[in-house]
């Protein structure tokens, strides 16, 4: 199980980084650390969106764990907490 | 109504910080260190302002706000160059949009003959060669219908909007209110398509949404669809495109003004309805079915394309609903399962600051008024404990001190909830400086120290009357004209100082200019014409100073606007005490005066020193005791009549009896005989109390005389002991004045009433 820490800070200068370490660890399971978070991005947003569906398509394990309050709130305030966090699917193809 | 009244009152404590945070960045830009961060934030201070304003209808306010912003925003861009004169003007122009702000919440008028002119004079510098005359601007200021702040504005909107869709922009005004007439709701749905530009620009779809909150609970529908996947993606291109259902009672012109800051970088259509939100949620739904069939979303975009012929309809509701009828069961039957969690996302998202609670302060005050009792409560309790004989090392007793260190530790929490710094106070000054200073033709520059001192709430609201008395008393009779002060050689522009600093367990606000001090002979001299001292008395330095405080006192040649009435600082003096704290003067002729404003933190507990007085328990403060000794015989020396000094080390400090100072008794024994507490004042001055025994430290919980009962000199309140009975706590710098007035010349009626 890979590991990834997240940012503090996921705007435009961190989504290129956020993308790579991404693609880095492709093909494992990801275990994704949002509890440092303070700022999300519409940008890192997509990228985790896409992240995720990548790994579901994989047929891997891809959690996002302690997510701070405000990866939390901004990712309700996105609506995207359904997509990104709800864990009936989590990492499951069918 | 009541809830939007209560948004609304959110908004303007909103709008306070907003306008603090304004004055600092702009106070920084006039200093020359505000970078492009600094503009930006002050932008988006005077944008948040007229944002909330639009939202809440306040038309002077959002079209005042509307100028400076456009001015700000052409700074922003470089259109006009960020210089210091600029900052001046955008200086005054905050005050102005403070005025305003303060008018649309019902406290003061505007003076729209003002505004119109610093609105002017801010088209002016944002655009130079097209300043419209005036008459017309001033015209339009007070006239214009409420779709000016857009219609007026071509300079603001000229940026690029290509692929901008502006179709909702024919519905007018008037269309708009009859619908609302029409449509008993006050929901909107709003898409939004952020192009790559907008992240490339450092903005962000989040502050939008959040923005957008502030008008109103809002649920946002994502559409990922057009997300390619991670290999493909491009980090800094935009793809998600959002639907938000907004439930405002602003309109259209509050949405879409949220939307001003990413002009052209952004496509959005803005539909009033609820209906757009069912065909979001159909997208939604699709979106959402189990990733697997990606190939099949990308294939059939259908669904991606929706949103936009519905959102983009131009008559609302009517036409809408029919496809997304048809459109939503059929996504609920595609994806049954996936309903439940579709409801999840439509939680709605509560406006921001959720991070701070508002509290009523009276729950704190009874919280605090709780740990008192309790602080008593187990002084009791340990007293009761210590009376059986019990141990110290016992179980019992150690139990005890754990309690009493919670105890503590609760109390400490407590009150600083109710601290805060006096930074919320100093932060209307510079204002009230740049005011005077330009009624009264001077010229002064405001320093302020220790804004961060951190004080009881229920101290800091006092403390607005007396600063600005004193600030004002300073650039009005303390500096001198610019004229006066080259002639003296110094700077003509005079330094005012405002500092804030705990000192002795108090706090002490110490206004100081660099003017030209205080005029003695004068002073004196109008004193006694106006009647207040006999002309053959004989005063000190600081007892003259000190006359300024008597009430009906007046220095000034002429009365101004600013200060000078003769009601000034007799009143200052007034509420000060009436705090329980003190207000002291020191003034060098030619070099300026300082004003100093000593207060009690209020807080309801304090470390004291319990001591025997002719059979009286009473409590020193322990933050003014600096040593306690037995004196001895040779070290005592007399002075005078009935004084006497104590010997301490190199220097010789006044031996003060307190059961003599306060009345409990006629003679005092010898000093010898009792316990010398070496204490400091306020003003660094020391002297010794003589006390019978001490008995120990103890922390008491102050209970207020003047509430209950009425200000008694040389105490400062009053506790309640671990026996039950009640003890007076020792105003250290009242038992030292006390005396210094008294042992000298004991019958000076006008030295008290100086005093």
């Amino acid at each position: 199980m890979a590991a990834l820490l997240l940012p503090e800070t996921l705007d435009l200068k961190a989504a290129g980084p956020l993308k790579a370490s991404f693609l880095s660890r492709r093909g494992e399971p990801v275990d994704v650390d949002a509890g440092q978070v303070r700022r999300l991005g519409g940008l890192c947003l997509q990228i985790l969106l896409a992240a995720r569906k990548a790994w579901a398509e994989d047929g891997k394990a891809f959690s996002i764990n302690g997510p701070s309050e405000a990866f939390l709130e901004t990712t309700r305030l996105f609506g995207a907490d359904v997509a990104l966090l709800s864990a009936d699917i989590n990492g499951v193809n069918s | 109504m009541d809830e939007l009244e209560a948004i609304k009152v959110t908004f303007f404590q909103e709008c306070e910080e907003l306008l603090a945070d304004l004055e600092g960045g702009l106070l920084a830009m006039q200093e020359g260190v505000g970078d492009i961060e600094t503009v930006n934030a002050v932008f988006r201070a005077v944008h948040s302002i007229k944002g909330g304003a639009g939202a809440f209808g306040l038309e002077p306010l959002v079209r005042f706000a509307h100028v400076f912003e456009t001015l700000l925003d052409a700074v922003r861009s470089g259109e006009v160059p960020n210089t210091v004169d600029l900052a001046a003007v955008m200086l005054r122009a905050s005050d102005v949009l403070a005025d305003h702000v303060s008018a649309a919440r019902g406290l003061g008028d505007v003076d729209m003959a003002a505004s119109a002119a610093m609105a002017d004079e801010l088209k002016a510098w944002t655009d130079p060669s097209a300043a419209p005359p005036p008459a017309a601007v001033a015209a339009e200021t007070v006239d214009a219908p409420p779709p000016a702040p857009v219609a007026a504005d071509p300079d603001a909107l000229d940026d690029d909007d290509l692929g901008f869709d502006f179709q909702p922009m024919t519905i007018s005004i008037d269309a708009q209110a009859a619908d609302a007439e029409l449509i008993p709701t006050n929901v909107w749905t709003v898409s939004i398509r952020p192009k790559s530009d907008l992240y490339r620009k450092a903005n962000e779809t989040a502050l939008l949404l959040r923005e957008l909150s502030r008008l109103g609970p809002i649920v946002a529908t994502m559409d990922d669809s057009a997300l390619p996947t991670l290999e493909f993606l491009d980090a800094e291109a935009a793809y998600v495109t959002w639907s938000v259902r907004v439930e405002t009672d602003d309109g259209e012109e509050a949405i879409r003004e949220v939307f001003e800051f990413v002009d052209g970088d952004c496509e959005l259509d803005i539909v009033r309805g609820e209906a757009p939100v069912e065909a979001a949620l159909a997208n939604l739904l699709s979106a959402i079915e189990p990733p697997a069939p990606q190939a099949a979303v990308q294939a059939a975009p259908e669904p991606v394309a929706e949103p936009a012929p519905v959102a983009s309809a131009p008559e609302p509701v009517a036409e809408a609903p029919p496809p997304v009828v048809a459109a939503a069961p059929a996504a609920v039957a595609a994806a049954p399962a996936a309903a439940a969690p579709a409801k999840v996302t439509q939680a709605d998202v509560p406006g921001p600051g959720q991070s701070v609670i508002r509290v009523d302060p009276e729950r704190i005050d009874r919280l605090i008024d709780l740990v008192g009792e309790l602080v008593i409560n187990q002084a009791m309790l340990a007293q009761r404990v210590g009376e059986y004989g019990i141990a110290p090392s016992s179980n019992l007793a150690m139990g005890l001190d754990e309690l009493e260190q919670l105890t503590r530790e609760i109390q400490d929490s407590v009150m600083a909830i109710r601290a805060q710094p006096v930074k919320s106070v100093f932060q209307r000054m510079p204002r009230l400086v740049r005011e005077v200073a330009n009624m009264t033709g001077k010229q002064a520059r405001l320093v302020m120290d220790g804004e961060n001192t951190e004080v009881d709430k229920t101290v800091i609201e006092r403390l607005s009357d007396p600063i600005t008395h004193m600030l004002r008393n300073a650039i009005d009779h303390g500096l001198e004209s610019p004229e006066e002060r080259r002639a003296a050689g110094k700077n003509p522009e005079g330094v005012v100082r405002l500092a804030a600093l705990h000192r002795s367990g108090r706090i002490v606000i110490e206004v100081q200019d660099d003017g030209k001090g205080i005029n003695r002979e004068r002073v004196f001299s109008i004193a006694v014409k106006k009647g207040l001292i006999s002309p053959d008395v004989q005063l000190t330095d600081e007892e003259i100073d000190n006359l300024i405080f008597l009430p009906g006192f007046s220095t000034a040649d002429k009365i101004s606007d600013v200060s000078g009435r003769g009601v000034g600082m007799d009143v200052v003096k007034r509420s000060v005490q009436a705090l329980g704290g003190r207000i002291s003067i020191t003034s060098r002729p030619g070099l300026g005066s300082t004003f100093t404003l000593s207060l009690p933190l209020t807080l309801a507990v304090l470390d004291g020193m319990v001591v025997d007085v002719a059979g009286e328990t009473l409590v020193v403060p322990l933050a003014a005791i600096v040593e306690s000794l037995r004196p001895k015989a040779e070290e005592v020396r007399p002075l005078g009549p009935v004084g006497s000094v104590l010997a301490v080390r190199d220097s010789f400090v006044p031996l003060i009896d307190v059961g003599l100072a306060l009345g409990y008794r006629n003679t005092s024994p010898s000093p010898t005989e009792g316990v010398v507490l070496l204490v400091e004042g306020e003003d660094g001055s020391r002297a010794a109390l003589v006390a019978d025994a001490i008995h120990g430290q103890r922390q008491v919980v102050i209970k207020s005389l003047e509430q209950n009962y009425q200000q008694v000199e040389g105490v400062a309140a009053a506790t309640i002991l671990g026996d039950g009975r009640v003890a007076l706590i020792l105003d250290v710098d009242a038992v030292i004045n006390l005396r210094r007035r008294e042992s000298p010349r004991p019958t000076e009626p006008s030295l008290i009433a100086a005093e």
